[in-house]
């Protein structure tokens, strides 16, 4: 992977000699080289198969540069990029494609320009995950295996529903991966000349164990910075919450108080939320929330918060992808809609839009703090911050945070008759994003209330979610202290979600009957 | 504008090929415990550019340039190693010696992988019996050069000219209706060339036309409805499907200004209806081929991918309810009404189109449903293997870089004999859905919600009102059973954005069917 200091580099010699072009008004110019590992697990008891199914990683470096060129009709724009290439021949190959498919966007104002907001996070990574070997990789797989695999193994009630001991004619399932991202980049401008550099890495487990004869299914998940903690937790977590799972009952269509576990509120976030609290899907009409920054769009205990630039959170950044200081934006306060996600560009289109009061709600000028450009990625390719991107808003550890909160238990208590909910699957805004209607199955790690207590699973793929979230934000009764990192398939940010969030009705249809006498 | 010459175009696999052939089937020889390599290299030249609201948004004419390698080794029991990489114009001229890295981290990788896989089939007790050797179905040999179809190559397009279009067609589309209050065009062309050689001796060396046109737009009605609507008119074509769009038996598309325009259209007169009622049971539903296209994408498309009835998707993409284990499937069983059929077949025109997939293996038309009942799965070399049975050319990757996964190539519901007018008229009450939307399906694919772009109410025969925000949901099987009519006008549409593996591919594909006639749900907004 290349080093640091030869992506500054670089940057460095690449703005000097674009200086040298005097056709060239301003520039920015990003280096930066990611790799990323993963082993995918694929253990089946029932079917022939090979545990660490891929040991697999790809890898890239390059430069890419934003131009802005004088032309007779206004400013031109281009981007660039050259990949595996930081020499200054690299620099002139990304400079052609930059400068051939330049274009006049009369919104543009500017490249980035430094905010005020100064940098709080720095070596805030673990080098050991930079040098994590073939063999610890591979390694890393079949450890997350054996804490699966022990927990089926050490279990009473697996060895109970086996006569003779064959375990193995139980269908157990164990899938998922183990991901370790590495990441650096630099960047530098003419608005921003001095060099800046920041270097990232990540290990993730995410791991999904059934019985399958029992249609019983759990998750696990795990996230570290340093490579020391990476464990078996992930596996076991999930081979237990499989266990856990079995004896699985239906549950009929109606409306249920729920409690929602940390999965479905990262899956709600992602997929809603967060989408929805971006500077462009206001500009563009599509947010849920249109109209609303300064209103009301969830219950008073609400309070969500982006945190670029935490110490010890997974998805903290030093600096964005344009060169900017990473920090906190309040997405939602007790209830009010109090910041956006920006990228410089949206930042600027907005603050210049004339129906932006009409598309936010509020003048923009009066809201400047709350659309401040802290977000600006250039997360692709499964990870990574990507050298042939441009920058968009990407959220980063969205973070619930709470004046009070409840007890698991004690939220469990005011449930008469109602659902918690562990796992969603293939959540949707149906009906676009701006309607806020959704649609989803409970797939996993859910489990039917009575009377305060946890009665029994809810049987794997035989409830789907019909609601908007509108009635989810507004119907939020309660929350947990306690949160945990959530990982999403394909998601960029992380979700640190309460352990339990109480809505007080969410509508539920009975599916699949009939599966039940399908084998 | 004249092309430029660039260190990385598709002739670049001319002076390779021979070389790469060499160097893994000799690698493969050289290396302790190798049983088998494989390498993908793809090449491709092309351009984009976006539009919105009738500004310039950006373009780009650019390379790409890729491979990926599998190497199987291995002494007691084998495994596979992976390992892929993006590349630039600086790799060009040491392209063998830059995969020869890659060559010893992705055996590395297999041989430890191998090690620890022997250790755990000793230590997990009874639960390591089920750890195998990776074993590959034997395949057709084949060594086999095909060039791609276009008109006008992609290549050979000015990026002015793609621009141009771009902002041409937004304009349109801007100033159509004051209604119309976002719109965004992005064109993409490209022709690509893609190698797979194999230590078994395969050679397959397969150039194909790429070109696309997407296009988005959001309508405020007069009540304030909103409405946002996408669609994609794309083949594996050249630039000519854009300008004067497709007219194929099977594959018909306006022009892309006609085709965006119409969709503004249609985005303005639902801006101004009411919400879709929902319904409390089934009712008849009749289903247009746009809206079918995503159906048997979801719910027979996904659930015949072997992978996943392996359980491989367990923790993504998700299972199929076809396949339980090896003793109990659905093979040989009633799945469907007599009327449905359903198939996924490479050779046919489109996104989905190929003659060999990533593995070298001939392409074949897989049968899943055949008068209702399931016959089998799209499948890879190793899934094939599992199975026991031949390997039928599913196994695809977006980019050399990436693994294969078994995907869909083109996939639809067979031909009816009915004529969709009269699938309608001999509806007393019920709902015409026309073109797909949105949708969610249930883990094992065995519910399914999908929202159509419009429904109708048909009373006594005749199409009545139009609805927005508004769908179908059933049970798979149930609904399958329900069809009592299948028309006689199949067409196949691209799909661009099919979502599946880790890392996440978003795959170009093909789907179609024809009208279908059946019972389910109507699902409306809550709003």
């Amino acid at each position: 992977m290349k080093e640091l200091r030869e992506l500054e580099k670089s940057v460095e010699r690449a703005v000097a000699f674009l200086k040298s072009q005097p056709e060239i008004k301003s520039a920015q110019v990003f280096a930066s080289a990611n790799n990323r590992l993963w082993t995918r697990l694929n253990y089946t008891s029932h079917i022939p198969c090979n545990g660490v199914e891929e040991v697999k990683s790809t890898v890239d470096y390059g430069i890419g540069i934003q131009i802005v060129l004088d032309g007779p009709d206004g400013s031109r724009i281009g981007f660039g990029s050259e990949e595996r290439d930081l020499s200054l021949e690299g620099v002139k190959l990304a400079l052609e494609k930059a400068k051939q498919g330049a274009i006049v966007d009369p919104e543009f104002r500017s490249l980035p320009q430094a905010t005020g907001e100064k940098r709080s996070l720095f070596d805030y990574h673990d080098p050991m995950v930079m040098g994590i070997t073939d063999e610890g990789l591979v390694g890393g797989g079949w450890k997350i295996l054996d804490g699966a695999l022990w927990s089926f193994l050490g279990s009473e009630k697996l060895r109970n529903m086996a006569p003779g001991g064959a375990l193995h004619d139980l269908g157990l399932i164990v899938g998922g991966d183990l991901s370790i991202l590495q990441e650096r980049m630099a960047i530098s401008s003419y608005d921003m000349p001095a060099v800046q550099s920041d270097e990232s890495a990540a290990i993730l487990a995410h791991v999904t164990s059934m019985v399958e004869k029992g249609d019983a299914k759990g998750s696990g998940y795990s996230v570290h910075l340093k490579l020391s903690d990476l464990d078996d937790a992930a596996g076991s977590e999930a081979a237990g919450n499989a266990i856990n799972s079995l004896g699985g009952i239906r549950v009929p269509s109606g409306d249920y108080p729920v409690i929602l576990g940390p999965q479905p509120i990262g899956e709600l976030l992602s997929h809603l939320v967060i989408p929805s609290c971006t500077t462009g899907s206001f500009y563009s009409r599509q947010s849920c929330f249109l109209g609303k920054l300064g209103s009301q769009v969830a219950s008073d205990g609400l309070t969500i918060v982006d945190k670029g630039n935490a110490p010890g959170l997974i998805g903290s950044k030093g600096i964005t992808c344009e060169g900017l200081a990473t920090g906190e934006t309040t997405l939602i306060k007790e209830g009010v809609l109090s910041g956006l996600l920006s990228d410089w560009y949206e930042y600027q289109r907005i603050l210049h839009d004339p129906n932006a009061k009409e598309k936010l709600g509020v003048n923009p000028g009066d809201v400047q703090q709350a659309l401040v450009p802290r977000n600006g990625f250039r997360f692709a390719r499964g990870g990574g911050r990507n050298f042939g991107t441009q920058p968009h808003a990407a959220a980063t550890n969205v973070v619930f945070e709470s004046a009070s909160s409840t007890a698991f238990e004690a939220l469990l208590k005011q449930i008469k008759r109602g659902i918690l909910v562990g796992r969603l699957w293939y959540t949707y805004p149906i009906h676009g994003l701006r309607a806020g209607d959704f649609t989803s199955t409970l797939t996993a790690d859910s489990y039917f209330i009575e009377d305060g207590e946890i009665k029994a699973p809810v049987k794997v793929n035989t409830l789907r979610i019909n609601d908007n979230i509108a009635n989810i934000l507004m119907g939020i009764r309660g929350m947990t202290g306690e949160a945990r990192p959530t990982i999403l398939w394909a998601g960029d940010q992380i979700v640190y979600a309460p352990l339990g969030l109480m809505v007080d009705k969410v509508h539920f249809e009975a599916i699949a009957e009939f599966m039940d006498a399908a084998y | 504008m004249a092309k430029k010459a660039n260190k990385v175009n598709i002739a670049l696999i001319d002076k390779v090929k021979d070389e790469l052939s060499n160097l893994i089937s000799g690698t493969k020889d050289k290396l302790k415990d190798c049983c088998y390599i494989d390498l993908r290299l793809g090449v491709g030249e092309g351009q984009r550019a976006m539009a919105q609201d009738g500004m310039r948004k950006f373009s780009l004419r650019d390379y790409r340039f890729s491979y990926g390698l599998r190497v199987i080794a291995g002494r007691d029991i084998t495994a596979a190693g992976y390992f892929g990489q993006t590349l630039g114009s600086a790799d060009a001229d040491n392209l063998a010696g830059v995969i020869e890295g890659g060559l010893r981290q992705a055996y590395e990788r297999a041989i430890a992988n191998s090690r620890m896989k022997s250790e755990r089939k000793n230590r997990w007790e009874i639960l390591g019996q089920s750890l195998r050797s990776t074993e590959l179905a034997p395949m057709e040999i084949c060594q086999h050069t095909v060039p791609g179809v276009y008109r006008i190559n992609p290549v050979d397009v000015s990026l002015e000219e793609v621009s141009k279009l771009t902002q041409e067609v937004s304009k349109a589309v801007a100033s159509y209706d004051p209604r119309v209050k976002v719109n965004q065009i992005m064109v993409e062309t490209s022709l690509i060339r893609e190698l797979v050689v194999s230590s078994e001796g395969a050679s397959l060396d397969r150039t194909y036309a790429l070109t696309q046109g997407l296009c988005v737009v959001v309508a405020i009605g007069n009540s304030g409805a909103q409405q946002t609507h996408y669609d994609v008119i794309g083949h594996q074509r050249g630039w000519e499907i854009l300008i004067d769009g497709i007219d194929e038996e099977l594959i018909k598309s306006k022009p892309l200004m006609h085709f965006a325009l119409d969709l503004a259209a249609d985005n303005v007169s639902l801006s101004e209806t009411r919400p879709c009622p929902s319904s409390d049971k089934e009712v008849a539903v009749v289903t247009d081929p746009h809206y079918n296209t995503l159906l048997v994408h979801e719910i027979i498309g996904h659930p015949t991918e072997l992978d996943r009835a392996l359980k491989l998707e367990t923790a993504y993409a998700g299972r199929s309810w076809f396949l339980r284990s090896l003793k109990e499937t659905m093979l040989g069983k009633q799945v469907a009404s007599p009327l449905v059929s359903a198939y996924s077949d490479p050779l046919l025109p489109g996104y989905g189109h190929y003659e060999y997939d990533d593995e070298g293996t001939p392409a074949k038309r897989v049968t899943h449903i055949d008068k209702g009942v399931f016959r089998g799965f799209m499948n890879s070399r190793q899934t094939a293997a599992t199975l026991g049975v031949s390997p039928n050319g599913h196994f695809k990757a977006i980019d050399a870089s990436l693994v294969p996964l078994i995907r869909m190539s083109t996939t639809v519901f067979g031909q009816g004999k009915h004529d969709p007018q009269k699938m309608i008229k001999e509806v007393d009450h019920g709902y015409y859905l026309v073109g797909h939307r949105i949708p969610s399906i249930s883990e094992s694919r065995e519910n399914f919600r999908i929202t159509a772009r419009k429904v109708f109410e048909i009373k006594n025969g005749q199409l009545g009102e139009m609805f927005r925000d508004g769908g179908i949901m059933a049970n798979t099987k149930d609904y399958l059973m329900s069809i009592d009519a299948v028309g006689n006008d199949l067409r196949i549409y691209p799909v661009f954005n099919c979502g599946k593996g880790q890392p996440m591919q978003a795959k170009k594909l093909g789907n179609g069917g024809p009208t279908l006639r059946g019972y389910a749900r109507l699902v409306g907004g809550t709003k």
